[in-house]
Parts: structure tokens; sequence; C-alpha cells
């Protein structure tokens, strides 16, 4: 089978579709405020973020960042083999892609839980405000991006599946932009103060 | 597998266990903390150019992507 070939050097087409990638603007710049902001107080209040900061686990946050990671690989793959017509190789990939958010969420879930079993809430101090915050609206896009890659993948591999590469890299596309979010947070969060 | 993806992989790997090895040894002081930026600037191109393939788009997506994220960088910094 012929590969799938579409005109990403026209402005209206990139990877993933132009809608796809006004909402990933617009993610990044909502996180990316949010961040700012974040950053802005750790200066007003630098022992209690340095504090604050030194209870976080930077290995639990290194470890999920590999799986985000390692996930984005497989699910970079899983485009890849869509576009050569592999589709139960890329289906195999696109499962692995899912492995990894759910092994994210399921670290991310140990380290609330430590938290919570510390008494570490919402309340406790600025810095731990916007780590609940963002954490949390990140682990929100996780879990959406999961629901997003299970239908996908049910779609994909039905009989007389209507699904399209330009499905398959919107998909990716929601993927990748979890990753980026938390190739922003993890520094600053976890390591900035 | 593609063998760029995997090497592209293996270079975030390598930038991820750098910086934190790096924040290990030296903490987070005002000479890192520029440094834990540029490589998660690294970290964020590399999965935007590469795995998200904006390398075959247009400029224009290539170019706001960059800026917004050197603007974002830039304030960080200043910030910090």
């Amino acid at each position: 089978m012929e590969s799938l070939k579409i005109n990403y050097k026209n402005i209206y087409y990139p990877p993933g579709g132009i809608l796809m990638w006004i909402i990933i603007f617009l993610e990044l710049i909502t996180f990316g405020m949010a961040l700012l902001a974040f950053v802005y107080y750790g200066t007003e209040n630098a022992t209690v973020f340095h504090e604050s900061r030194m209870e976080l686990n930077t290995v639990f946050g290194t470890v999920n960042t590999i799986f985000l990671l390692t996930s984005g690989f497989f699910m970079a793959n899983a485009v890849h083999l869509f576009k050569e017509n592999e589709v139960k190789k890329s289906s195999l990939y696109f499962k692995l892609a899912m492995l990894g958010g759910f092994l994210f969420l399921a670290l991310k879930s140990v380290e609330y839980y430590h938290k919570i079993e510390s008494g570490i809430t919402l309340d406790t101090n600025m810095f731990y405000t916007f780590y609940w915050l963002l954490t949390g609206f990140h682990v929100i896009h996780v879990i959406m991006g999961l629901v997003i890659l299970v239908w996908t993948n049910y779609g994909m591999t039905k009989k007389n599946s209507d699904t399209t590469v330009e499905d398959i890299e919107a998909c990716g596309a929601f993927w990748h932009m979890c990753d980026l979010i938390w190739l922003l947070l993890f520094p600053i969060l976890y390591l900035f103060f | 597998m593609e063998k760029s993806l995997i090497l592209v992989y293996i270079l975030l790997l390598i930038v991820t266990f750098t910086v934190v090895c790096m924040v290990g040894w030296y903490g987070s002081s005002d000479v890192v903390a520029p440094l834990i930026m540029l490589f998660a600037v690294v970290k964020f191109l590399l999965v935007a150019f590469q795995f998200m393939e904006l390398k075959k788009a247009h400029s224009f997506w290539k170019i706001s992507l960059t800026l917004t994220l050197v603007l974002f960088t830039v304030l960080v910094i200043s910030l910090k």
C-alpha cells in the first residue's frame, strides 16, 4: 500500500491540524502564565518556596518525566506506522503509549497520597497552592488524553475503520501536548527553587 | 521504529538525567536556574519538532512556537 501524503507546508495544515494547534497554543499560554506567577511569588517568598520544593520527591518527578517521554516516543512511532498503513503495529505502539500514561497517573497518585498523608493540601502555603493546581490540571489533561487514545485506538482497529491519518495525528498532537506541559512544569516545580 | 525518533528519545533521557544530576550536585543557584530552563527548552523543542513533526510544518508554526517559548523562558529567568 502507498504511504499517505499531506502537504504540511500549507499554513492551514500543521501536523495534527490547525484546530489542535490553536488548542496547544492556548494551553501552553495558560500554563505558561500560571508558571510565571509561580516564579514571581517564588522570588517574593524564596525561603518558603525553597523549603517546599525540597519536600517534593524529585525521583518521582524524574520517573514521571521518563514515563511521559517514553509514552510520547511510542506515540510518535504509532503515528509514523499508521501513515505507512501498518495499522496493527501502530495499534501496539498506541497501547504502549497508553501504558506510559497509566504509569504516570499511578505514580502521581502515590505522590499525591504521600502529600495528603503528610497533611499537605492546597492551603499549606503558596507553593503548594500552585503545586496542586498546576499538577492537578495537568493530570486532568493526561486523563483526557488517555480517553482520546483509548477511543482512537478502538476506532482504528475495528472492522471497516474510517479513522484517517488526520485523526491519528490530532490524537498524537494532544498526547504530546501533555508532554510539553510537563516538560515545563517539572523543572520549574521540582528543580527551580 | 524510526532511527531518528530513537536518537531523539535517547537524547531526551540524557538531558533529563543531566539536569536532575546537576541540581542534585550544585543545587538550584542563580547560575544553575538558567541552565535548568535552557535544558527544558531543548527538550521542549525536541518533542515539538521531532515527535510532533513540527519540522515539516509551515514556518509560521515553527517560529510562533519557538518565539512563545523563548519569551516565556526569558521572563522566567529574569523574574528569578
